[in-house]
């Protein structure tokens, strides 16, 4: 056994240990305070265990692993279903970026160490009501403020921002220049005067997102990352810092053997729903779709523990697996008929098929639409070109609202 | 065996294409699909002389010991290249069913000419949609055949067959030389796959297996057969991926080349996509080969290559507009190899019902 697969043994038994008091079924019936707690308490678990920061330095609070390591235990994780979504965002985006770039190490370490142990949230502040795939048309202003800087404007979709202690943020500093190159980057304390958090309530009935409104928000120069006027390109090395994650050819909904089960249990007909023609079609095109992401995936750990870079098929996951999530949800409620009208809208994601078809187009809008991903294939695989962009080199100040 | 090609399967992969780039023509491929009974011999005189139809035969027998993952390197090089002949594949079938039988004898007649190319083979298990007849029209009796196999690729030249029949109700797999065999052309849309009926008039046969012992040893033979077909797919489709990407940067219309509008490039992301989950499902089968789930992965390879291959073949054409559809340009040459693949090996209609019964180990 490899080194990887000896540390996915170990984080399995330490994951098993856990998943009486954390998993998916100790979770059922609580409220999203209860099981932010609970979540908090898991992290800590986690950290006291060794399985916190993976694949970062020791010198700040990390296990000083390999991405691999880091993937293999992501990958043992999500079949659990622990409280954890809290702190993804956090520890996958802003903190890495607060490492990166942030001067004050010492600071940093804090922030790394709370991070880690769920102490404290970061949010990620990118999209806004003018500009969500189009991210370098936020207007978000910040404007020199004695040796600071001064910001006023509003983000939308930040998720988890009322749990959150901090954030990063990219903002508007120049709108005379070109859209990308007039950002600058800040991190932000949530709490600051002047920061006011709203949240959205999603068509699935949960509110994990939020608008952010900032009103003469104070920001020191400290708080910048990157140069001013540099904000775009770190914008986007925060996007590229999770691109290996762990995948899931389920879409993040319920897994294929949980249609495979229901379409025995139900009959169409007057027979079983598995021995009609359709439903078996729909099991094996989508056996046939998710065997290949699963088999992509694994060819890319393979590289990637070879010391290769992966191919760049992994980009089609996300946009594969939650499209098909979506109507395999809808066709396993078709099975089910006026048997599955009752909808319980605290169910998971992973085990109800309601839960996973209502929150299906979330999944294929958020971390890049599936024309936007569309797009990133064509154009970054396929060398097609780039669609017409009437606001190219034009000022930002300048291109018609 | 590994999911990653090693340096040798890449050599494989790199040669077969440089050599078939080479040496096809279309304009030769064109002139085939209107003429009943020929093949494409310059592709079959190179897939003899650079050792590919002695690729997968052991080296006891004359060949070179390699297994499914460097035959499907080459199907896909083939398929890429729409090659004139459907004899890879058929003679692999024969070969693996002729290995797994058991039957020694039988090997070491046939094993060495197949890999030398002296002889080459056809499988004939299907009658109409059903690729595994619980009763086929071929009887089996005293060491002959009788009877009629529709459509046979390879069927008009093959010097063997690998054989599909029944003894009283119980299936034989059986192996016949087909040098008395009546052969009646079939003019297919894809006529270089030198479709036939075979008529067996009493031909001699022996038997490789019988009962479930030949269901088992024609099913796994097929499952083989449809890795190798898989990988053929997903070469022609990858073509069409790259033929597709390079007219819609050419082509211009309403002031800029086509490929920016995002009709045009999201249709060819998309074909990339089922070109990816194709090839990965097809690496993944190949690599399985002789394990546990086999069947099921080389379900997933046929299925996920079937859909892809029918897509880009019909995207590929749509992108072209109005000179997709010529006859000169060709592209009609994919469409119809996407069409005779579909169909050789099981359509999905089969593949989709084997697939599921395998996930909840129903009988096949």
């Amino acid at each position: 056994m490899n080194d990887i697969e000896a540390f996915r043994s170990k984080a399995r038994a330490f994951l098993e240990g856990m998943a009486p008091k954390y998993a998916r079924d100790a979770r059922a019936g609580n409220t999203v305070e209860q099981d932010l707690a609970l979540g908090r308490e898991y992290m800590a678990a986690r950290h006291d265990a060794g399985f916190g920061g993976i694949n970062w330095p020791t010198a700040i609070g990390g296990q000083g692993l390999t991405n691999m390591h880091k993937i293999a235990f992501d990958g043992e994780e999500m079949q659990f279903g622990m409280p954890v979504q809290f702190f993804g965002i956090s520890l996958g985006m802003p903190v890495p970026i607060m490492i990166h770039y942030c001067q004050d190490k010492a600071f940093v370490k804090e922030r790394v160490i709370k991070a880690l142990r769920g102490e404290e949230i970061w949010c990620q502040m990118f999209s806004e009501p003018s500009g969500g795939s189009d991210l370098a048309a936020l207007r978000t202003r910040v404007e020199p403020d004695g040796n600071g800087w001064r910001m006023n404007g509003q983000k939308i979709w930040t998720s988890w921002a009322q749990y959150c202690d901090y954030g990063v943020i990219v903002t508007r500093s120049d709108p005379t220049v070109e859209k990308h190159k007039g950002l600058t980057y800040f991190w932000i304390d949530m709490k600051a005067p002047g920061v006011e958090v709203r949240p959205i309530k999603l068509a699935g009935g949960d509110s994990h997102v939020n608008e952010v409104f900032f009103d003469d928000v104070r920001l020191e120069d400290e708080q910048r990352l990157g140069e001013v006027g540099g904000g775009f390109g770190v914008a986007l090395h925060t996007l590229m810092i999770e691109r290996y994650i762990a995948t899931d050819s389920a879409g993040f909904g319920p897994h294929l053997d949980e249609f495979v089960k229901l379409a025995q249990e139900v009959e169409i007909n007057g027979r079983p729903a598995i021995e009609d023609g359709r439903i078996r079609s729909a099991i094996a095109r989508n056996h046939a779709m998710r065997a290949g992401l699963d088999s992509i995936t694994k060819r890319a750990f393979l590289m990637m523990q070879a010391g290769m870079q992966p191919g760049p098929e992994g980009s089609l996951q996300k946009l594969v697996a939650v499209r098909s999530r979506q109507k395999l949800s809808e066709l396993a409620m078709d099975i089910k008929g006026n048997a599955g009208l009752e909808f319980d809208p605290h169910a998971f994601v992973k085990t109800d098929w309601g839960t996973s078809w209502l929150n299906a187009p979330t999944g294929r809008i958020a971390g890049g639409s599936d024309e936007v991903l569309l797009n990133t294939i064509a154009e970054k695989i396929l060398g097609l070109p780039q669609d017409h962009r009437p606001d190219k080199g034009v000022p930002f100040n300048r291109i018609p609202a | 065996m590994s999911i990653l090609y090693d340096e040798g399967q890449q050599a494989i992969a790199t040669e077969s294409r440089r050599v078939l780039d080479a040496r096809m023509s279309k304009d030769r491929l064109l002139g085939l699909l209107e003429r009943v009974g020929e093949h494409d011999k310059p592709f079959w005189d190179t897939a003899v002389e650079q050792g590919w139809t002695a690729l997968a035969i052991p080296e006891e027998f004359g060949g070179l010991g390699l297994g499914l993952t460097e035959l499907g390197l080459v199907a896909q090089a083939a398929g890429a290249a729409t090659s004139g002949a459907p004899f890879l594949t058929a003679d692999y079938g024969l070969s693996s069913a002729l290995l797994g039988s058991g039957k020694k004898d039988l090997q070491s007649i046939w094993l060495p000419r197949l890999a030398s190319g002296e002889a080459v083979a056809a499988v004939a298990l299907a009658e109409g949609n059903a690729i595994l007849p619980p009763q086929s029209a071929v009887a089996f009796a005293d060491g002959k055949l009788i009877g009629t196999k529709p459509a046979v690729p390879g069927g008009l030249t093959a010097d063997v067959a690998l054989v599909w029949a029944q003894a009283d109700g119980s299936p034989v797999l059986a192996l016949a030389d087909l040098a008395s065999v009546q052969r009646r052309a079939v003019s297919s849309y894809d006529n270089s796959r030198l479709h036939a009926d075979l008529t067996f008039t009493g031909t001699d046969a022996a038997v490789l297996a019988q009962g479930e012992g030949a269901r088992i040893l024609a099913l796994e033979t097929l499952a083989r057969m449809a890795v190798v077909t898989a990988h053929e797919q997903v070469g022609g489709a990858e073509a069409l991926v790259n033929i597709a990407r390079d007219y819609a940067v050419t082509r211009k219309a309403f002031g800029q080349p086509i490929a920016a509008f995002q009709s045009i490039k999201h249709r060819i992301a998309e074909m990339y996509g089922l070109v990816e989950i194709a090839r990965a499902n097809c690496i993944h089968a190949a690599a399985s080969e002789g394990l546990p789930g086999f069947l099921i992965a080389a379900a997933d390879a046929r299925i996920s290559a079937t859909e892809a291959y029918d897509t880009n073949a019909r995207d590929c054409i749509q992108i072209h507009g109005g000179i997709g559809v010529t006859w000169e340009l060709g592209l009609h040459l994919h469409m119809r190899r996407a069409r005779s693949l579909a169909v050789e090996q099981g359509s999905l209609l089969f593949w989709e019902d084997l697939l599921v019964s395998q996930l909840i180990g129903e009988a096949a």
